[in-house]
């Protein structure tokens, strides 16, 4: 919390803890990270319950792997979740966090404090950042439980054809859960941004997801082909390269690099928006 | 709160050093570099001396040979002969790794997906993760040391040093070859030479091939068609590291569970720099016979040669062009006539040429 140097540091970081005790004990944030948790479930279960074995090349991607390795469904989910099942619950989350305030009165009160908008904004984003995490975990966790649970579990086949054990596949799936974290950073900065502009967050909320919808239309498109790298939904399926071998670090050093600019931009816009608009409500 | 546009200042120049970021970067990569003087011969001669056996390096390959658009994205783009020609076209990001004569590992990075290439040895491994299929053969142990040593039985997948030695064969009484501005290619200084045919029958315009000052390895290779902007064929190191990779990357036994498939020994071919030649043709008993020398020199293949089967392929219909007598496969840079009567011609030439010395015969 360097961005907030006023003389209460310890008033910073009880703002902090509440804002993530309010996202985190929120009915909405719970329902979201249900709903998450139960996509590799209900892929586990389909494919257990399924008579015909997955053919390769069939289904999302590494689908046929898992009758084979119960680790596989974790992947399988994270892959499934990246287009649209995640950017929609950080939409929710990001849309939400000033405009939700606005909407219920309560961001005068958050703004008593002097030289408080500053901080405020950072407090947002962290917490939309908390979420983005907990929401790709959630996924990853219940993949990997509920792999365990319903199929074998062994040695697992990279993209390469090699194979690594038990061991470092669990910790290439925890990096794909970071890499697919950072890869919604962008779309958080953008959403918080968008929320500063509007008192409705189901507006905020709807124009983030319809953003990153837009985003991946784009990059679909052969047309728009010089556009494409400055996309920030550009990397997202990108996290296939942590399972290469030996593992590519590339993508992820782009990735980063194009969601901390993507935050940094939004982040002024925010900024800009936030400090210099009156608020009444 | 007196001048609220004044928080409005990050907003607007933010984007703006992005921008300007972004813009210095691709300029410095780009940028001309100083090098001693050296003529073009001591530069091809340094590519002769080269003495690279490892190295561990990403490509970065790209085609614009004017093909119809193939399906590039799913499974089937990347199974089966559809796989070598959505090798060479498009582009691919390639992680490579040689070691010695013997040893290499090509890996296609495609998108959730892998196609592998492991030679170790006399064995060789094709592996495609997008249908967890595997194919082992065996190879010579000792390939015949031919202009490219590290010969794949993949048309399609090939190294700047390959691609380079098959061009630098044609350079003759024919070819200007000049050195132009020193560049930088993968972190490397590189002189660029830029050969050129004389002849005007050819539909080659320039091939230029960055040759890294430090050691003479070709690093990157263009190649650019008469009458087109942007290159028909480029291969270039994005990164690339001159010591032995991990010996463990050739040792490759196929996963569990994925379908293994025993296939014939393969014909090591050097791989042709040219992509859209013609694929390997199989139990060449007759030689193919060459008309012309340079460039524009024209391959006959006699009636028998190509099979069947691969001339009535669904997708050779799909590439290819009814012309009087046949059927004729038109690229910016490679043309391939298949006449009626089992004949095939292709060259470096416009389609006119090669109906001229197929009627001559």
């Amino acid at each position: 919390m360097t961005g907030a140097p006023d003389a209460r540091p310890s008033s910073s970081w009880s703002l902090m803890a509440s804002e993530l005790s309010v996202l985190f004990r929120r009915l909405r944030t719970w329902a979201m990270l249900l709903a998450l948790a139960a996509i590799p479930l209900l892929i586990a279960a389909a494919v257990k319950l399924s008579s015909h074995p997955v053919a390769p090349g069939r289904g999302p991607p590494f689908l046929d792997r898992i009758t084979q390795n119960g680790l596989f469904v974790a992947v399988t989910a994270m892959t499934v979740s990246v287009p649209l099942f995640l950017p929609l619950t950080v939409g929710v989350v990001a849309g939400d966090t000033v405009a939700g305030e606005a909407n219920l009165g309560t961001l005068r009160y958050l703004l008593v404090a002097p030289a408080g908008r500053v901080r405020l904004l950072l407090i947002k984003y962290v917490s939309a950042a908390a979420f983005c995490l907990a929401a790709t975990l959630t996924v990853a966790a219940a993949g990997a439980l509920a792999g365990v649970a319903l199929f074998p579990v062994g040695p697992v086949t990279l993209l390469s054809g090699d194979t690594v054990g038990v061991g470092e596949s669990l910790v290439r799936s925890l990096l794909i859960a970071a890499y697919i974290a950072v890869s919604l950073l962008g779309l958080s900065a953008i959403g918080l941004a968008i929320s500063t502009f509007t008192d409705v967050p189901v507006g905020a909320m709807a124009a983030t997801v319809v953003l990153s919808v837009v985003s991946q239309v784009a990059d679909n498109l052969p047309q728009l082909e010089w556009l494409h790298p400055w996309l920030f939904s550009h990397y997202w399926l990108g996290f296939a390269d942590l399972l290469r071998q030996p593992v590519s670090w590339t993508s992820f050093g782009n990735n980063a690099l194009l969601q901390a600019a993507y935050i940094v931009a939004a982040g002024a816009l925010a900024y800009g928006r936030f400090t210099s608009k009156d608020v009444l409500s | 709160m007196t001048r609220p546009w004044f928080r409005w200042l990050p907003a607007a120049l933010v984007p703006a050093a992005l921008a300007a970021a972004a813009l210095a970067g691709s300029y410095q990569a780009g940028a001309a570099t100083s090098l001693p003087h050296k003529t073009a011969e001591e530069v091809i001669a340094m590519i002769g001396r080269a003495d690279v056996h490892a190295l561990s390096g990403t490509l970065q390959q790209s085609s614009d040979l004017g093909l119809p658009q193939l399906p590039s994205a799913g499974p089937k783009a990347t199974q089966g002969p559809a796989s070598v020609m959505e090798l060479l076209s498009g582009s691919h990001t390639v992680r490579v790794y040689l070691d010695g004569p013997a040893k290499a590992r090509f890996q296609v990075m495609d998108m959730l997906a892998e196609r592998d290439l492991v030679r170790n040895g006399s064995d060789l491994w094709l592996y495609n993760s997008a249908d967890n299929t595997a194919a082992h053969m065996t190879a010579p142990a000792e390939p015949a040391r031919t202009a490219a040593p590290h010969a794949t039985p993949a048309p399609g997948l090939t190294t700047p040093d390959a691609v380079a030695r098959h061009f630098l064969a044609a350079v003759g009484p024919t070819t200007d070859v000049t050195v132009g501005d020193g560049t930088t290619v993968a972190g490397r200084t590189a002189y660029q030479l830029v050969i050129k045919p004389r002849t005007t029958g050819t539909l080659v315009d320039s091939v230029t091939v960055a040759v890294d000052s430090a050691t003479g390895l070709p690093l990157g290779v263009d190649v650019r068609a008469r009458d087109h902007a942007a290159a028909a064929f480029s291969i270039a190191f994005s990164d690339v590291t001159l010591s032995a990779p991990d010996a463990a990357l050739f040792n490759f036994t196929p996963p569990r569970g994925a379908a293994v498939e025993e296939k014939a020994t393969p014909q090591l071919h050097g791989l042709p720099g040219k992509s859209g030649q013609p694929p390997p043709v199989k139990a060449p008993a007759v030689r193919p016979t060459v008309t012309g020398t340079g460039w524009d020199a024209v391959v006959a293949l006699p009636p028998g040669t190509v099979p069947a089967d691969v001339r009535s392929a669904p997708m050779l219909a799909q590439l290819t062009q009814p012309v009087a007598g046949g059927r004729a496969l038109t690229t910016s840079l490679v043309t391939v006539l298949m006449l009626d009567d089992g004949r095939v011609f292709a060259g470096m030439v416009p389609l006119e040429r090669l109906q001229a010395v197929a009627a001559a015969r």
